[in-house]
């Protein structure tokens, strides 16, 4: 039950308040902000930067899609031309399109600036390329689902390359970047 | 609404303010900062007992409420909120000043105080100056009660002190606050 004090208090409530702040305390925040607001401007574009990277995986994707229509009006079976020459293009751009994206998956989510699905799509095998290669082991001899595997490893990797490139000028070194945001946390 | 959001808006807010302000809109975060500074100006003064100490931690609260704000939940109040943060704030800089808020014993409580209210009259000048004499723990606890509305609850695990002790230190800091008017009463 209130007493005789706390009724003064709440009958007066109102007298107790003073005016807001001088306009030094949003003057000194607006200059935080401002600077606050590069930072983020920075990571924006950065983000910004990956998406269209995933935007250019998936335009790589439709041409190589493209390709594959069009390879169906001249499909071959070839056999022995494809099997050690495929063989070997993939041990080669496997090892080192894994390689990067273990690189990749050092730097923390954030840093990446991608979700999920867009980290899907840079994965060696996506959908594009799983349907690629069932498509190659029913037309093993079909030059051009050839060419254009080879053309999806070429670009995949050039693209994981500056993606690295981009980390790399970012930040420190992965590990260190993973330990002190791990330390954040 | 809890109690402790009372008073708090002063300016209705458009309703994509929260949204804009996520995206990283200045003008939006200028909209809340409107709203809200004044009421939350009060509570920094009311904690920190000094003027440029108050501003000094309000602009560090709302640089939190700018920072963080991507955090809120939709179904969170802004005010709420926005207090949370400022009085964490506050008892951030208290603790900085090396306040410390101890448990009392269950036996140290007492309510009575021998004096009788009806002698003596109470009056805005003469509680503010009170309250502002009041040692700093005291001060804390009787403002986070009276004045921004907070539980004895709530008060006991903002400060890491069980309940009875927020309570004990309330009804202190009211008998003090009652003196010192009295003292004023006897001197004019």
């Amino acid at each position: 039950m209130s007493d005789n004090f706390e009724q003064f208090i709440q009958q007066n409530r109102a007298a107790f308040e003073q005016p807001g702040p001088s306009p030094r305390v949003w003057d000194a925040l607006e200059k935080e902000l401002g600077q606050e607001k590069k930072g983020r401007v920075v990571s924006m574009l950065s983000s910004n930067w990956f998406k269209a990277a995933v935007i250019a995986l998936l335009i790589i994707n439709a041409g190589v899609l493209f390709l594959f229509v069009k390879s169906k009006q001249h499909q071959k079976n070839d056999l022995a031309l494809m099997i050690p020459e495929m063989q070997e293009a993939q041990v080669y751009y496997s090892s080192k399109i894994e390689a990067r994206l273990d690189s990749i998956r050092m730097y923390p989510a954030g840093e990446i600036g991608l979700d999920s699905a867009a980290m899907r799509e840079l994965e060696l095998k996506n959908d594009t390329y799983k349907m690629l290669e069932k498509e190659l082991k029913n037309n093993p001899g079909n030059e051009r689902i050839r060419a254009a595997i080879i053309r999806y490893y070429q670009l995949k990797l050039d693209l994981l390359d500056k993606i690295l490139e981009e980390l790399e000028a970012k930040n420190a070194t992965p590990g260190d970047l993973k330990k002190q945001y791990e330390e954040k946390i | 609404m809890k109690a402790s959001e009372n008073n708090l808006n002063q300016t209705p807010l458009a309703e994509n303010v929260v949204d804009r302000c996520k995206k990283g809109d200045v003008r939006a975060f200028r909209e809340i900062y409107d709203a809200y500074s004044a009421a939350m100006y009060n509570i920094c003064i009311r904690m920190t007992n000094q003027v440029s100490d108050a501003e000094d931690v309000l602009q560090e609260a709302f640089i939190q409420v700018y920072r963080s704000i991507g955090k809120l939940e939709k179904d969170t109040s802004l005010s709420a909120w926005i207090k949370r943060i400022v009085v964490n704030h506050c008892l951030n800089y208290l603790r900085r000043k090396k306040v410390y808020f101890e448990e009392v014993g269950e036996m140290e409580i007492s309510e009575d105080t021998g004096l009788d209210e009806a002698q003596f009259s109470y009056t805005v000048t003469a509680v503010k100056s009170a309250i502002t004499a009041l040692p700093t723990g005291y001060r804390t606890v009787l403002n986070l009660y009276l004045f921004e509305n907070y539980s004895h609850k709530e008060i006991a695990d903002m400060l890491g002190i069980s309940e009875s002790t927020a309570k004990t230190q309330y009804m202190r800091a009211k008998e003090k606050v009652r003196q010192i008017v009295n003292q004023q009463n006897i001197m004019n």
